[in-house]
């Protein structure tokens, strides 16, 4: 490769004028900082960050590929025609190439070339480099006289085939040295792959002064414009996690996973996006996110934390996210079919950065006054803290939950977060095993006397009856329904719910689960806080179904 | 629950646009949602301020388009952001009585961004400048009030004048 030096070199430079400024940045950062903002110690790297990685020109008509990563139109693979695809049929789908980034990074290597979209945010990113860093500053002042001979910066390149290592340099014709550099790319001089970049810096005090300033004005200049372009078009703050649609417009990925709950279509285009509801596996725009990562990397370290904070709100007793549908007991399995969209998103929050938790309420069908405070809510006050055990995402962005019961809870206080509510609950828990033995033995003690209006053949009361009588009250009918093939008990059932317990605390939240009765009337088991009180509850419900005409 | 940052920055842009008289000393006017400052006109002329006690509710006020039945008039509207906008558009409703084939009596507005053609990337500000646009070009082909779009078909400068009328009625008091 030629040397790329138009300039005669002078004399080499000395010991002392040797690299200030390298690459690793590690040796001399601490001497460079004194003079330099630490965020363009290395200005190549500013220029690298829209370099082409086939031409190491700026990007010019930049697409985005499917794995990521972003070509100039013209450095686009030839294109071929695509056989035996038939679906699905539309315009740019019949040709594709192979990616050169086959194998690397997610990259599936054969990509559809109605799939590269102009990348219409880089574009605009790309517009401000030239604008802010190719033409010579207005300001008359900065620009003083620039060395005659041009600054000198050295490379190294690592010369793939070859398999060696060449040293390139080159003399800059601008004052600053990102402007320099950006202007070699732009010749197509400046390798994107240059390595160990030494910039040799003026003898002269003054005129190395002037270059820095000269960097710092350019580079603010251009994060500040940079800025405002970086926004995303859906939810207004920087681009978080950027993900480009197949036409080449960017959003944050959540926000484009929040709009696929609603619609298939590009909120700027309106053409179809294409992307799996699965939306979490596609590949983010690799080019945008260096370059907000380079440029705004404390705005995104803060947006990330915030948008953390605003989706969960803290833990779970302060902010837990409620699905306001069905009955839930615990330790039972909850199966349900997600739909809505605003419950989309809560799952998917639950699922991506929670724990897995949300709550479970019923709806308040009558608008019944809830307890402390919270007035006629949608929802019943007392609910099941459900575990997400299976989650799966349907192609079309709906998607089947399995989730166990874990506690119980009972809502304080209710907001509502992007259509959905949220709830600050207290879990609602049994009395010890201390208390419910107390309670038992003082029930059945106080019936122990024989009630004289009580006639003999009349069903024990069942506060007289011992919590294991209970339990096997309910059990037994359990045992005579099966006899007659009660649908209810069908061995499916059986299989999602599992076989009668034996344990007399699990017993109800099983009998609760699967017993044919009005959601209404299984409610007020939730907020008992005995086992015996619900199993009293259970009796009550098997003695009334069984009263009535089967 | 905190009020999502799209919304804060819509209403911080919505009222920093310039008024049309900028010598009229805003100071007189602030920032309040009182009936005075929906009838500054600025450069667009829509103008919309949040009710204090709900952010999701504006006020509204569109001035109609110039060279139109409207023109002279200044429109109220309600506006309301559900929970989740930008998914779904904002609830909008004329409070001001108008003559207008895609407007019905009720104030609904039959407008395809309103609708079906929503998209998350629009916002308020562009949502207001469509109704101000449909007052410039009723369609009587896609009416909502059908009374007024079967006038309006059979004998068009008797509806136009009729929605002068109703202007200068409802609109200019």
């Amino acid at each position: 490769m030629e040397n790329v030096d138009a300039y005669s070199s002078p004399a080499p430079p000395s010991a002392e004028a040797d690299p200030v400024l390298t690459d690793s940045g590690s040796s001399d950062a601490s001497s460079s900082e004194e003079h330099m903002p630490h965020h363009f110690d290395v200005p190549h790297l500013v220029v690298r960050l829209v370099q082409c990685q086939h031409c190491s020109r700026p990007l010019h008509s930049p697409l985005r590929l499917p794995c990521g990563n972003t070509v100039c139109r013209s450095c686009l693979p030839p294109a071929r025609p695509r056989t035996g695809i038939t679906y699905p049929v539309a315009e740019g789908r019949e040709e594709g190439f192979t990616c050169y980034w086959e194998g690397t990074n997610n990259c599936v290597g054969e990509h559809c070339v109605g799939d590269c979209g102009v990348d219409v945010v880089l574009c605009n990113v790309l517009d401000l480099f030239q604008e802010e860093l190719a033409f010579p500053m207005p300001d008359a002042e900065a620009q003083g006289q620039p060395d005659s001979a041009g600054r000198l910066v050295r490379w190294k390149v690592d010369q793939t085939g070859a398999k060696s290592v060449e040293a390139q340099n080159a003399r800059l014709s601008q004052r600053g040295w990102i402007s320099g550099l950006y202007l070699l790319a732009w010749e197509g001089r400046f390798p994107c792959n240059a390595m160990e970049v030494v910039y040799e810096r003026s003898t002269e005090s003054a005129e190395e002064q002037a270059c820095q300033q000269h960097d710092r004005i350019r580079f603010q200049k251009l994060r500040d414009r940079l800025r405002a372009e970086l926004d995303c078009q859906v939810c207004y703050s920087l681009i978080l996690d950027p993900l480009t649609t197949p036409c080449g417009h960017t959003f944050c990925r959540k926000c484009v996973a929040r709009v696929l709950d609603h619609t298939d279509l590009c909120p700027i285009c309106r053409r179809k996006v294409g992307m799996p509801a699965t939306i979490q596996s596609e590949p983010l725009n690799r080019t945008i996110s260096k370059i907000i990562e380079y440029f705004f990397a404390d705005q995104v370290a803060s947006r990330r934390e915030a948008d953390a904070e605003d989706e969960l709100g803290g833990d779970h007793e302060t902010n837990l996210p409620l699905f306001v549908c069905t009955l839930s007991f615990p330790t039972m399995p909850t199966f349900l079919h997600i739909f809505e969209p605003r419950y989309r998103l809560m799952i998917r929050r639950v699922v991506d950065s929670g724990d897995g938790k949300f709550g479970m309420v019923m709806y308040n069908r009558r608008g019944r006054e809830q307890a402390d405070g919270l007035g006629s809510t949608a929802f019943m006050q007392y609910g099941t803290l459900l575990m997400v055990q299976r989650y799966e995402l349907l192609p079309d962005g709906r998607s089947l939950v399995i989730a166990t019961g874990v506690s119980r809870f009972k809502v304080l206080e209710a907001s509502e977060l992007d259509g959905y509510h949220v709830a600050r609950t207290e879990r609602v828990d049994d009395i010890s095993l201390a208390e419910e033995e107390r309670l038992e033995a003082m029930e059945t003690a106080a019936s122990a006397m024989p009630d004289p209006t009580q006639s003999a053949t009349a069903e024990h009361p069942l506060d007289s009856m011992s919590t294991q009588d209970l339990l096997d009250l309910s059990r037994d009918f359990i045992r005579r329904q099966r006899q007659t093939g009660a649908p209810w008990l069908h061995p499916r059932v059986m299989l999602a719910y599992g076989p009668v317990p034996i344990d007399a605390a699990r017993f109800p939240w099983w009998l609760a689960s699967i017993l044919p009765i009005a959601e209404e009337e299984k409610y007020p088991i939730l907020s008992a806080m005995s086992v015996r009180e619900r199993l009293k509850i259970s009796a009550r419900w098997t003695r009334e179904l069984e009263a009535r005409d089967w | 629950m905190a009020l999502p940052k799209r919304i804060i920055k819509e209403t911080e842009r919505l009222m920093a646009e310039p008024y049309d008289y900028p010598h009229v000393p805003l100071t007189v006017f602030g920032a309040s949602s009182d009936s005075l400052s929906l009838c500054i006109s600025r450069v667009s002329g829509i103008n919309a301020v949040p009710h204090e006690d709900n952010l999701r509710y504006f006020d509204v006020s569109i001035h109609g388009p110039a060279q139109s039945p409207y023109e002279g008039g200044i429109f109220r509207l309600e506006l309301f952001l559900p929970d989740d906008y930008p998914m779904t558009p904002p609830k909008i409703r004329f409070l001001t009585k108008i003559y207008h084939p895609n407007i019905d009596r009720l104030g609904r507005i039959c407008l395809d961004v309103l609708k079906n053609n929503w998209s998350p990337a629009l916002q308020i500000r562009t949502i207001l400048l469509s109704i101000q646009a449909l007052l410039g070009a009723p369609n009587p082909d896609d009416p909502l009030a059908n009374d007024v779009a079967q006038r309006w078909k059979d004998d068009e400068p008797a509806a136009i004048q009729t929605a002068k009328e109703w202007t200068r009625t409802h609109a200019m008091t």
